[in-house]
């Protein structure tokens, strides 16, 4: 959910700089305690709202609570572009909600959250531990958003004489060749936030297995970024080069990606989880949608750890007016039967071992994640494997995008070392 | 004596009178405006998370030293100057010459200002959206271009092609004001002079650069500095049409401190960034009315 809610999704920010500067320095200056509280028996709970995951939806949710505790859930959308952006604003105002849903903490967001890892109930919930920072645990998940899959388009697999999903490099990149004489677009992209985002989804495997915990490699100076992904940027130059990758992808928007992918123009597309229920959204489509895990690193075993991230993560803030509250509030949103069946399948929420009513697609995910030797972090990383650098995934992306406007492979792997430096 | 004795009483009530006017103004101009301000460069100076607990740590010049030391952040002001300068001159040439072409007052003249216009009345993320969609690789134009045979255009995906197509795009949206700014302006040329000028057998050439453009003078300064500042915020257009890319080469100075800086929670970073585009902003006003006072002096010890 947190890839989906950071880097996608409605742009409505928009506001010129004389205005937005002073505001957010006020907001900055000020001094509140961060503990505006809702009116007596309310907890207020700010969620990412989507087109799916509207108001209502999780009004649905919280009803059997309320109705069960007598307390008052008042559901909030973001004030900003995001929670991302919402929640660390509202805290300096000195208004934030007492829940936060579909973020993650950090070190700075850290110290103003309750530690969950004495509560009981908390313990069993999915990627508990994954995303335990030291030893405390601030947030709480239903499932997990799967970042490594690889969508294709079946016909267009018969149609290239590809009998089975590639599981090395190698049989990939012949495959795109295929795809290609078979006149279709071999792998589909875009620009924005998904060049950068697709090419890690594609290596978090190989990478994982060739440097297990990578960003704490990097953190512990025993690895460069630019070492870590130089195969990959060599290998999507040469996909570029090829034109396996359409160069002028990289102005497109995800959105026209997705269409392109729908309307059966493309062999394979890198996507998470979340792309599954756009999949739902689209109708019949006039082909069959497979689904499989990126290739493994030579030598290693098919199919690798799986790019992961918790799915709606639930936080609280510390000195919520209702700390109790706020608590049954999240143990009922992750451990509840039906919460937990209500959360699942929306938005491309998986959880090990659940079998809920899914489509194929659905189901075809639910196998690579119940397949998967491991869940590994992604990106800038979670918990205690974490990047030393914030701000990793949309630099990763202009750096991606770099090898399409000429950049060589080394010259992306140093760059991206060089702004490892400088924001350390 | 009298008089005056009875004249005090009234002065200072109307110096009263004039103060109570004038200071909810001032109150509200200080409070939104120069508070931030201050608070802007205070922690410009600081590395700070902006959140209550923490506090803001003195670093000196230290966030001043990483913005001019990062390519990054440079490379940002590089584009941020060229869409300042490159877009306040087309801005500006192609309201001046839509104003002169428009100045007569008939319908199609009101028609044609209402179609100038109007790009100005739609949000700049709108703005942004809508011409993706025109020159995007599957927008309408490159579609028109592979129809009839031709190769499509990299206006979005290529870094220079992206930078200009993207001033043609903040130009295109922006010059409905300054049209508006130059046709009052024309208003007011006198009209003595015009008649004086053409009957002296002056050509319409020789008429504007003797008469009209030094009548317009206050109205450039005005229609140059504000377009000038509005460039130099340049976000919602990022944000739509690029989204700073590709490769980071439609990256504004703007867009960085907006969509990087703060939600990195760099508050020292991004306001010395912030402190950055104020003083630009102030180089360029001051700059523009100091030329023009120039020009003036000149034109006077010609007189």
């Amino acid at each position: 959910m947190t890839m989906t809610s950071t880097n996608r999704g409605s742009k409505a920010r928009g506001a010129a700089l004389a205005a937005v500067v002073p505001l957010l320095l006020v907001a900055a200056c000020s001094s509140g305690s961060g503990s505006a509280e809702g009116e007596d028996g309310e907890i207020r709970m700010m969620v990412n709202l989507t087109d799916n995951l509207n108001q209502a939806y999780w009004e649905k949710l919280v009803k059997p609570f309320e109705d069960e505790t007598g307390l008052k859930v008042k559901i909030e959308g973001p004030t900003g572009k995001s929670v991302a952006e919402s929640f660390p604003q509202q805290l300096a105002a000195g208004t934030a909600p007492d829940v936060i849903q579909s973020i993650f903490p950090d070190d700075d967001t850290a110290p103003e959250l309750i530690d969950l890892g004495g509560e009981a109930w908390a313990k069993g919930t999915p990627m508990f531990d994954e995303y335990a920072m030291g030893d405390a645990h601030y947030a709480v998940g239903v499932g997990t958003q799967t970042q490594s899959l690889v969508y294709y388009n079946k016909t267009a697999f018969e149609k290239a004489g590809i009998s089975r999903p590639p599981t090395t490099w190698d049989e990939l990149t012949k495959d795109l060749g295929d795809l290609k004489k078979a006149g279709y677009t071999p792998m589909q992209t875009a620009g924005d936030f998904q060049t950068g985002l697709q090419l890690q989804q594609i290596y978090h495997p190989t990478l994982n297995q060739l440097h297990p915990k990578w960003q704490t490699a990097v953190a512990d100076d025993q690895l460069s970024v630019g070492d870590a992904y130089e195969p990959a940027f060599q290998m999507y130059a040469d996909w570029i080069k090829a034109g396996y990758i359409g160069k002028s992808d990289v102005g497109l928007s995800p959105s026209q990606a997705d269409g392109n992918f729908t309307a059966g123009k493309v062999g394979l597309y890198t996507n998470g989880s979340w792309f599954a229920a756009s999949l739902d959204k689209a109708g019949d489509l006039p082909f069959e949608v497979g689904v499989f895990s990126p290739p493994a690193a030579d030598g290693q075993a098919y199919p690798g750890p799986q790019g992961a991230t918790m799915a709606n993560p639930y936080m609280i803030r510390k000195g919520t007016g209702d700390e109790d509250g706020a608590k049954q509030l999240v143990e009922y949103l992750v451990t509840d039967a039906e919460a937990v069946e209500a959360q699942l399948g929306s938005d491309g929420v998986f959880r090990k071992g659940a079998e809920p009513k899914r489509s194929g697609v659905d189901a075809q995910i639910q196998g690579i994640l119940d397949d998967a030797p491991a869940l590994v972090a992604v990106g800038e990383g979670q918990g205690n494997v974490r990047l030393p650098v914030t701000g990793f995934n949309p630099k990763f992306t202009e750096i991606a995008q770099s090898l399409y406007t000429g950049a060589g492979p080394a010259d992306a792997a140093k760059s991206i070392d060089q702004w490892v430096d400088e924001n350390r | 004596m009298e008089r005056t004795s009875v004249s005090k009483p009234r002065a200072w009530r109307d110096l009263g009178a004039r103060v109570s006017m004038v200071v909810p103004a001032v109150l509200v101009y200080v409070a939104l405006l120069v508070v931030p301000v201050i608070y802007a460069i205070y922690y410009s100076f600081t590395e700070y998370n902006g959140f209550p607990h923490r506090v803001p740590e003195f670093v000196g010049l230290d966030n001043y030293r990483t913005m001019f030391g990062s390519d990054d952040i440079t490379g940002t002001m590089v584009v941020t100057a060229v869409v300042a300068v490159v877009g306040a001159v087309a801005v500006n040439l192609a309201a001046l010459g839509l104003a002169l072409l428009l100045r007569r007052t008939n319908r199609f003249n009101t028609f044609g200002r209402v179609v100038m216009f109007y790009p100005h009345v739609l949000s700049a993320l709108v703005v942004g959206f809508l011409w993706q969609a025109v020159l995007g690789p599957q927008g309408v134009v490159n579609t028109m271009l592979e129809k009839v045979g031709t190769d499509s255009l990299p206006f979005l995906s290529d870094p220079d092609w992206a930078l200009w197509s993207m001033i043609l795009v903040i130009v295109w949206s922006l010059f409905g004001v300054q049209l508006i700014l130059y046709l009052a302006g024309l208003q007011a040329v006198p009209a003595d002079l015009l008649e004086a000028a053409r009957i002296d057998g002056a050509s319409r050439w020789q008429t504007f650069r003797a008469v009209t453009w030094p009548s317009l003078a206050s109205t450039v300064t005005v229609a140059v500095i504000t377009s000038g500042i509005s460039l130099l915020k340049t976000y919602d257009v990022v944000v739509s049409l690029t989204g700073g890319g590709p490769a980071g080469s439609t990256k504004t100075l703007a867009y960085s401190i907006l969509a990087v800086s703060f939600p990195q929670r760099d508050i020292g970073l991004a306001s010395a960034q912030a402190v950055l585009l104020i003083v630009a902003a102030a180089v360029l006003a001051i700059t523009v009315l100091v030329l023009r006072r120039r020009a003036e002096d000149d034109a006077e010890s010609i007189g």
